[in-house]
């Protein structure tokens, strides 16, 4: 009888994964270090998909299709305060929402799932709600996309509207006050209060993790082609309010916000997204070269602006339309940081002018300017281009 | 032609007199206080409010009438200081002295929500708590309503305020975050704002911001429709988890849960889901919603 009943539990098992259409692995971690546009640092908590990647605010992107059977597999491997993840947006049921009290959490060096189905296509978040005011300061905290029931990554949801490229901008700030050890490794009692600074004065207004120069820096442009269409989504996981600004002309027109199509559309140049909101923007890119999208933080108290800064948009000058290529390199030549656009996931390869090996490229960039100048091949082995560093 | 105009005339004014006699009368007295506000750190701020008979002794009075009832709304200073009572595209019964009275009688109302305020000394007796919810009802809804009035305080502005020094309004830095005059666990002790019910009931839930920060409210577990938007009516028709909220701005949302269970909904600005530097003790209650 034991037997049987043992049989059954791991057929009922092996059933309920079977019909698990994506899974993913996402680790909590305490030992970030995040360096800000003016080189200081600051220790932070947050998610990885791997123990040896190092902690980035944001945590990386969950990606899945509407429909879709997700399980997370959710290790806390943090050495401290216990962790869980909250699906902002998605509607999940209780046990899969990610509040400790009303669920589980999870301890260190333990795991635990979270089983949700995908409901509308649309951008949502994820983030710890142990200790919420502290941990999503700390850090932990990233994007959902739920695509559509094909997984077409240019069209918003089923039946809605194509797009040739589209970009994430996730507001955040830090406090640096707040990430001293004696506030990051607190002690963890549900039945004791909790105690978070009483004053909030954020030094730093992050959009993806990069503030100040680092937005400007050119390799972190957001690359699109001329004449792109783009699909913009935006989101606020901070406690300021964010302005986003597009550069008139571009027809920014919103279309949908916390996974839902808005019943009008809005046109407008200006996308004030409040803590927790998100919202989906479509641009009309035209023939120049850069656009400056402005971000505004502001304070909720008093709504004074207390931080403005740039994303820049950049267009290749390449006419793609008119290349077959898989990837692409701009500028170029340079002086030692090229910018690169692969379609393909595949990692690429860079060679000496001569044919040797030097190593694979999965970044947006390569950075070759601590090497000599020359000329250099990058390949996806079956198209190669040369560039060259002068 | 003359008798059967005389008729209906008579018949017409049998209908308005017996509207009339059918017409409910519904009173309030309100009372404009000093109270005493203690927060679960065991700090307190000593705040105004219009008092009713209400149990909630922290928060001025909610409103509820039938836009078929006829009003009779007397309002008593019982404050040192003049204040006003008046309510946007209602009534105004202008300034009130210390130990004076202001009364008013009025019926023919349109349904909908509305705020209600002293206007004197604007924002500042509005943020000490002299601001409430009206909400005139349609006799013809029977959807259960919740109603959440967000406020926070900052202790050194209800100080200074006491003393006659008014703040400037851009150092505002508040530390308690209240849903009717209580932050957490108090909150879902209350049953107008504590949201219950079952799956596939339609809840309504009014939420007015009568205090000096924008909030940024989170369901979990649920979208919710806006039904109602006092700053952006163009708004109206989003399904949304995620709902901001400008200072004196009102929302009504609509929402029908899919599945039961017991869900959060708090201010996303996580600074506000603390109280006097605790954690879980501002803006943040639960859903309870039974199969």
């Amino acid at each position: 009888m034991r037997l049987i009943l043992t049989l059954l539990c791991i057929l009922i098992t092996i059933l309920a994964e079977s019909q698990i259409d994506y899974n993913k692995l996402i680790i909590g971690r305490n030992n970030g270090i995040h360096t800000f546009h003016d080189g200081q640092q600051t220790r932070t908590f947050g998610f990885t998909e791997t123990l040896s990647a190092a902690v980035k605010v944001p945590g990386p992107t969950i990606s899945c299709n509407a429909g879709d059977s997700v399980k997370i597999d959710f290790w806390n491997m943090s050495q401290g305060a216990p962790h869980t993840i909250h699906l902002h947006g998605l509607d999940v049921d209780q046990q899969n929402d990610g509040v400790g009290m009303l669920s589980f959490e999870v301890m260190h060096d333990e795991h635990g799932y979270y089983y949700f189905k995908a409901p509308h296509p649309g951008t949502y978040l994820y983030h710890c709600h142990v200790g919420s005011t502290i941990h999503l300061q700390a850090g932990m905290y990233g994007l959902v996309i739920v695509r559509p029931t094909d997984g077409n990554q240019n069209l918003n949801w089923d039946g809605g509207e194509t797009f040739n490229k589209e970009f994430s901008l996730l507001a955040s700030e830090m406090d640096t006050v707040w990430h001293n050890d004696t506030i990051l490794d607190h002690e963890h009692d549900m039945t004791m209060p909790l105690y978070v600074p009483e004053v909030y004065n954020p030094q730093y207004f992050l959009i993806n993790g990069l503030s100040g120069t680092q937005l400007t820096d050119p390799v972190n442009y957001l690359f699109a082609l001329k004449n792109d269409k783009i699909y913009m989504r935006l989101a606020n996981i901070g406690y300021y309010g964010t302005k986003f600004i597009f550069p008139t002309g571009l027809n920014a027109r919103t279309v949908a916000s916390d996974g839902r199509p808005l019943p009008f559309e809005v046109l407008s140049d200006t996308v004030e997204v409040l803590p927790g909101e998100r919202y989906e923007t479509f641009l009309q890119l035209g023939t120049e070269q850069f656009y400056p999208i402005i971000v505004e933080h502001f304070n909720l108290n008093n709504q004074i602006i207390e931080s403005s800064q740039e994303v820049i948009i950049q267009t290749s000058s390449l006419n793609l339309t008119s290349i077959e290529n898989n990837f692409y390199i701009f500028p170029n030549p340079s002086k030692g940081m090229f910018n690169i656009f692969n379609a393909n996931e595949d990692a690429l390869k860079l060679y000496t002018a001569d044919g040797v090996f030097m190593k694979f490229i999965s970044d947006d960039y390569i950075d070759l300017t601590s090497y000599p100048c020359g000329v250099y091949i990058i390949s996806d082995g079956i198209q190669s281009i040369k560039i060259v560093k002068d | 032609m003359f008798a059967k105009h005389k008729n209906i005339a008579i018949l017409l004014f049998f209908v308005l007199i017996t509207g009339k006699l059918l017409s409910n009368q519904i009173s309030f007295r309100l009372e404009i206080k000093n109270h005493s506000i203690l927060f679960n750190d065991g700090h307190s701020v000593d705040a105004k409010l219009f008092s009713g008979i209400s149990n909630n002794i922290n928060c001025s009075e909610l409103l509820i009438w039938q836009s078929t009832d006829t009003l009779n709304l007397k309002v008593v200073n019982l404050d040192i200081a003049s204040h006003g009572f008046m309510s946007n595209n209602l009534f105004d019964l202008g300034i009130i002295a210390p130990g004076d009275s202001a009364s008013i009688t009025v019926s023919d109302f349109q349904p909908g929500i509305y705020r209600y305020f002293d206007a004197t000394q604007s924002p500042y007796n509005e943020y000490l708590g002299l601001s409430g919810i009206i909400h005139i009802k349609n006799p013809q809804e029977n959807t259960p309503y919740f109603y959440w009035d967000l406020r926070e305080y900052q202790e050194e502005w209800n100080d200074q305020l006491n003393l006659g020094v008014f703040p400037n309004l851009l150092n505002y830095s508040p530390k308690y975050f209240t849903i009717n005059g209580n932050s957490e666990p108090d909150i879902n002790n209350d049953p107008i704002a504590r949201v219950t019910g079952n799956v596939g009931q339609e809840l309504k839930i009014v939420i007015v911001n009568n205090g000096l920060s924008i909030h940024s409210m989170h369901f979990h577990g649920y979208h919710a429709v806006l039904v109602n938007s006092s700053k952006n009516s163009s708004h109206v028709g989003r399904s949304k988890d995620t709902f901001p909220l400008y200072p004196s701005e009102y929302i009504v949302l609509s929402l029908t849960p899919d599945k039961p269970g017991e869900y959060p909904v708090h201010d996303h600005n996580l600074v506000a889901v603390t109280g006097g530097g605790i954690y879980h003790a501002g803006m943040f209650t639960t859903l309870l919603i039974s199969p």
